[in-house]
C-alpha cells in the first residue's frame, strides 16, 4: 500500500518535480529566509516585551514581513500545486495559474516592500521624532509597489522603480550612518543592511523580470542566504539567552 | 549626562529593590531624580506594563516589584547592547 501523502489524497504532481533545478532550489531558499526570519522575530521576543522599545518592535516587524513575503514567494506555490487546490477549486489550470500569481506577486511585493520600510525604520525612527504616522505613508507606498508590480507590464518600469526605491533607502541609511559615526566609531551593521537592501532589490528584479539575472540566480540566492544567515547570528549573538 | 527612559526605568527599579522590594511613593520618588509629574508617568507606564505594583498594607501605600520588573533588571544590558548593535 503506497504512502499517504498530499498527492494521494487530492491528486498532485509527485514530489520529484519539485526536486528539479530552480523550484527545488527556490523553495529550500525561501524556506531558510523563513525559518531565520522567524527565528529573529521569536527570538527578540522576550526583549521587546520586556522594554516596549519602538526600535525593537519595528526591526521585529520586518523580519516577520520578511517571512511572510518569502512564504507567498514561493512556499505557498508549494502548497498549493503539491495538493492541487485549482482542482478542488474547479477552476481551469491556465486561470488559476494566473490569477494565483498575480495575488502572490502582490501580497509578496507588498510584505516584501513594507520588510524594507520596517528596517529602515527601525533605524530612523528616533530621526524622524517617533512620528508614528510615517508608517502609514509605508503601507501605503508598498500597496502601491505592489499593485504597480502587476499593472506595469514593462521590465523597465519595474527596474527603474526598484533602483530608486533601492537609492531612496541607501541614501536615508546613509544619513544616518554618518549621524552615527558621528557618536561611535566602531559600526559595522550598515554594511550589512546596505547589501541586505541590494540583494532585495536583486531578488525583487530576479522574480519581476526572471530572464534578467538568469545566469546569476544561484549566487543571488547563497548571497541573500548568507546575509540573512549573518543577521540570525547576530541577532542570537545578542538575545540568545532569551 | 541624560538618561534614557529604559535607564530611568532600571534605576525605578532597581530604588525599589535595594529597599527590600517595598517602597513608599514619596521617598521612590525623591530618590528617583525626577519631577513629580515625570515620575507618575513613568510609575503609570511600569504599572501597565506589570513590572511594578501596587499593594496596601498597615503601612500604607506600597511600591513592589514584579517577577517581570525583576527580569527587566537582569535583562537591561542585553537590551541596551541588542540596541546599539543594531543601531535601533
Amino acid at each position: 500500500m503506497p504512502p499517504i501523502t498530499g498527492r494521494t489524497i487530492f491528486g498532485g504532481p509527485p514530489l520529484h518535480e519539485f526536486i528539479a533545478p530552480g523550484f527545488g532550489t527556490e523553495i529550500i531558499y525561501s524556506l531558510v529566509i523563513i525559518v531565520c526570519s522567524l527565528m529573529i522575530y521569536f527570538g527578540t521576543n522576550e526583549l521587546y516585551e520586556l522594554s516596549s522599545h519602538k526600535g525593537i518592535k519595528y526591526f521585529r516587524q520586518a523580519f516577520l514581513f520578511f517571512a511572510l513575503a518569502y512564504f507567498f514567494r514561493s512556499f505557498i506555490k508549494f502548497i498549493i500545486i503539491y495538493f492541487n487546490v485549482g482542482t478542488i477549486l474547479d477552476i481551469s489550470p491556465r486561470t488559476f495559474g494566473f490569477v494565483f500569481g498575480q495575488m502572490t506577486l502582490i501580497v509578496f511585493m507588498y510584505f516584501s516592500s513594507m520588510a524594507i520600510f520596517y528596517l529602515l525604520y527601525s533605524v530612523m525612527w528616533k530621526k524622524w521624532n517617533g512620528n508614528s504616522k510615517k508608517i502609514y505613508l509605508f503601507h501605503l507606498l508598498a500597496f502601491i509597489i505592489a499593485l504597480s508590480s502587476i499593472l506595469f507590464r514593462n521590465p523597465f518600469v519595474y527596474l527603474g522603480m526598484n533602483l530608486l526605491l533601492l537609492f531612496f533607502v541607501i541614501f536615508t541609511f546613509y544619513v544616518s550612518y554618518k549621524q552615527s559615526k558621528q557618536k561611535r566609531t566602531k559600526h559595522n551593521l550598515h554594511v550589512i543592511y546596505t547589501l541586505l537592501f541590494s540583494f532585495w532589490t536583486l531578488n525583487v528584479i530576479d522574480i519581476l523580470i526572471p530572464e534578467f539575472f538568469q545566469m546569476f540566480q544561484l549566487f543571488i540566492y547563497i548571497a541573500s542566504l548568507i546575509i540573512f544567515l549573518i543577521m540570525l547570528y547576530k541577532v542570537l549573538k545578542k538575545a540568545g539567552s532569551n | 549626562m541624560k538618561r534614557n527612559k529604559l535607564e530611568i526605568i532600571r534605576d525605578i527599579l532597581k530604588i525599589i529593590q535595594d529597599h527590600h522590594n517595598s517602597i513608599k511613593v514619596t521617598p521612590l520618588i525623591r530618590k528617583s531624580n525626577l519631577s513629580s509629574t515625570r515620575f507618575y508617568e513613568y510609575l503609570k507606564e511600569m504599572q501597565d506594563k506589570k513590572l511594578i505594583q501596587e499593594t496596601i498594607n498597615e503601612k500604607g501605600k506600597e511600591i513592589k516589584i514584579t517577577e517581570k520588573g525583576q527580569k527587566y533588571i537582569r535583562e537591561f544590558h542585553t537590551i541596551i547592547s541588542f540596541i546599539e548593535e543594531f543601531d535601533l
